[in-house]
């Protein structure tokens, strides 16, 4: 029987929704394969078709998140509209919106990512690019339009924001205020500051500065080094050379 | 970057810190140069330095905004606290708070009603019009096209209120004014928590608006359909606020008017209706066109009893007659306990109460008051009586009533004064 590839989009997104469901409910050590093929009413044996690892399927839904998020904003009639400051609090706040009915999920993302770090961001990759993806559209579209100046270091922004963003969530994963009013004020009051730094292309001009700093300090440690005069003047001897070990 | 509400308890803790510190210096400063300036340039130093304060004040209160902002707001009803400049600003800044940006607009919609504003609306303006207690309001349109005022409020703002409180507290504790605003705190402090929750707003604008049936006032209509906890929809009515409405240098009998109308309104809410809208911060009342008054924004109203409403007019009337057993006893018929001896009690009368009295009295007396500022201001006059009361640490309680009374009508005087308003003061109730 042929799949059509309509079809094998929401198998993948049924599967994904039924691991988050399972790992939220048992954590991500005791969430099976088996349980969550069930709970997605597909084979045992066709879940390892989409996802071959249970780690597929964990980062495979913080993925499908994104893309989801990336359409929540397209459907935002006047979001180009939006300043800078307003788009990226949007986002922030879109992401939290649908990451919501998922927090215990996001508990065992963030667990597992901080508990093998290097893993954790190979395995992340694909989901910080999506999100980096959104974050140098608004950038781009911020240039083009004029609202704010090029930025010379434009390309470190978006990781830098991913950084800023993953903070966001941990905050908001321990936030106990009502309907987590501290994190909504944490994200406008961030967000303002940030937007200031794109205004005035700050992170262009710290770099330029610890540059300038970086060389004329180097310089000037140079000019210490003035006698030195490169290659050695005669070969090393020989390591222990002569001695009886 | 003029939209910021700095909500974190650091970002808060500093703004006040840095305030009191500047606050601090300055007072240091004022003292320093004190012993070389001859007696009048000491004076002026010292008005200055009032103003730097307030200024510093008005500053960390405007940065802070949510709460603060309100809380400025009804410090500054309180005339004498503040010099003349800061009150201006401040009435200013009731509607100049930089909006919230469309996400948290965005998010509220949806938190209340599950909807984005564009959907809940046929028409919403994302900038805001005027700011208002805890918030900003919105024009928008409703499914049916009327204008509506769409009031929207800071989110988790219930949540930072008693932090705010806090550090406000400590912020004014070393300024010369701690005493007197510590004790207004407590009282706002309640008030706000009853703001918080719009649906008694709305409540109580539905039932003046049924109940307070006057010729040339409106009230607005409540559109429940888009109004929550945490958002007000009333239909928008027409006309300025004051300090705008003063700025097109209205004539005298326009003035007159519309002073008039604050002052039946006052007279039947409180003698006919038993209830007062109490908060008579001028950006409740808009000031239209074709001669009628818009009332808006009921966050803050008191009920009184029917012996209260009974006595306070007998009240009034005693002190016209000068008459110190008639006055005392209508006092304590409203809850007043004062632990003095027939004689203090006597003196007490003489030195605060009667002076008090005369000041009160005064317009009634004359029948029809100008309350224009000709030099002397009347209701800086009556404060510093008001403070001769507040000293007497012998009166241990007054009627609840009282408090809320006396400041909605200073407040109403204070008015009256600002509008260079003449009011007929002769009313049915004092006969």
């Amino acid at each position: 029987m042929k799949v059509s590839k309509q079809e094998k989009a929401l198998t993948r997104k049924r599967i994904l929704r039924a691991a988050a469901d399972v790992i939220s409910e048992r954590g991500y050590k005791s969430a099976s394969m088996r349980e969550i093929a069930r709970r997605a009413e597909v084979g045992d044996a066709t879940i390892y078709n989409y996802f071959p690892t249970k780690e597929g399927l964990l980062y495979g839904y913080c993925e499908e998140k994104q893309r989801e998020v990336a359409k929540a904003l397209k459907q935002i009639e006047d979001f180009h509209e939006y300043s800078l400051r307003e788009q990226l609090q949007q986002l922030t706040e879109t992401e939290l919106a649908l990451w919501l009915p998922d927090r215990e999920f996001l508990t065992e993302v963030f667990s597992l990512t901080f508990s093998a770090p290097v893993a954790g961001a190979v395995n992340l990759a694909e989901t910080r690019r999506l999100f980096n993806r959104m974050v140098e559209e608004m950038i781009d579209a911020a240039i083009e339009a004029g609202e704010i100046p090029e930025q010379p270091y434009r390309e470190l922004f978006a990781p830098l924001y991913w950084d800023y963003f993953t903070g966001i969530l941990a905050y908001w994963l321990h936030d106990e205020s009502e309907d987590f009013a501290n994190t909504t004020q944490l994200v406008d009051r961030s967000v303002e500051i940030i937007a200031m730094v794109l205004h005035t292309a700050m992170i262009g001009k710290a770099l330029d500065l610890l540059s300038f700093l970086f060389r004329s300090q180097v310089s000037r440690h140079l000019e210490k080094l003035g006698d030195y005069t490169g290659p050695w003047k005669k070969a090393k001897r020989r390591f222990m050379d002569g001695e009886d070990v | 970057m003029s939209d910021t509400i700095p909500t974190g308890k650091l970002a808060r803790s500093g703004i006040a810190g840095s305030a009191l510190l500047k606050a601090g210096s300055r007072q240091l400063t004022h003292a320093a140069k004190r012993p070389f300036l001859s007696e009048p340039a000491r004076e002026e130093q010292k008005l200055l330095l009032d103003d730097e304060t307030a200024r510093i004040l008005f500053q960390a209160f405007s940065r802070l905004r949510g709460t603060a902002l309100k809380v400025a707001q009804m410090l500054s009803m309180e005339s004498n606290l503040m010099p003349e400049w800061f009150r201006r600003e401040m009435s200013k800044s009731y509607h100049q708070v930089p909006p919230l940006g469309r996400p948290l607009i965005r998010k509220l919609m949806l938190q209340e009603f599950g909807k984005s504003p564009e959907t809940l609306f046929s028409q919403f303006e994302p900038q805001a019009f005027a700011a208002a207690s805890l918030g900003q309001v919105h024009a928008a349109r409703g499914d049916d096209g009327v204008e509506l005022a769409v009031k929207l409020q800071y989110p988790g703002i219930k949540v930072t209120i008693d932090n705010d409180l806090q550090l406000l507290r400590t912020l004014i504790k070393p300024t010369r004014y701690a005493k007197l605003m510590l004790s207004s705190l407590d009282e706002i402090e309640q008030r706000l928590h009853e703001e918080v929750d719009y649906r008694q707003e709305a409540k109580n604008t539905e039932w003046f608006r049924n109940h307070l049936k006057l010729p040339g006032i409106k009230i607005p209509a409540v559109y429940g359909d888009y109004s929550s906890k945490h958002v007000l929809a009333t239909e928008r009515l027409p006309g300025l606020h004051l300090e705008t409405w003063l700025e097109t240098h209205p004539t005298q009998q326009a003035r007159d008017h519309f002073g008039q109308r604050l002052y039946d309104i006052f007279v039947h809410s409180f003698y006919g209706l038993h209830a007062l809208h109490a908060d008579p911060n001028p950006g409740n009342y808009l000031f239209a066109d074709d001669a009628t008054l818009g009332l808006i924004d009921f966050g803050c109203v008191r009920y009184y009893s029917a012996d209260f409403v009974n006595l306070i007019p007998q009240l009034l009337r005693a002190y016209m007659d000068r008459d110190a057993s008639q006055v005392i006893s209508k006092y304590r018929r409203l809850g007043m306990v004062a632990e003095m001896t027939e004689d203090e009690l006597q003196a007490f009368y003489d030195d605060v109460l009667q002076p008090f009295g005369d000041w009160l009295t005064r317009p009634f007396k004359a029948g029809r008051f100008n309350f224009t500022n000709q030099g002397v201001s009347y209701t800086a006059e009556g404060w510093a009586s008001f403070r001769q009361i507040a000293k007497v640490r012998k009166i241990n309680s007054l009627a609840n009533e009282f408090i809320y009374f006396d400041r909605t009508f200073f407040g109403l005087y204070q008015l009256f004064e600002r509008m260079g308003a003449c009011i007929d003061m002769q009313h049915e109730w004092l006969l």
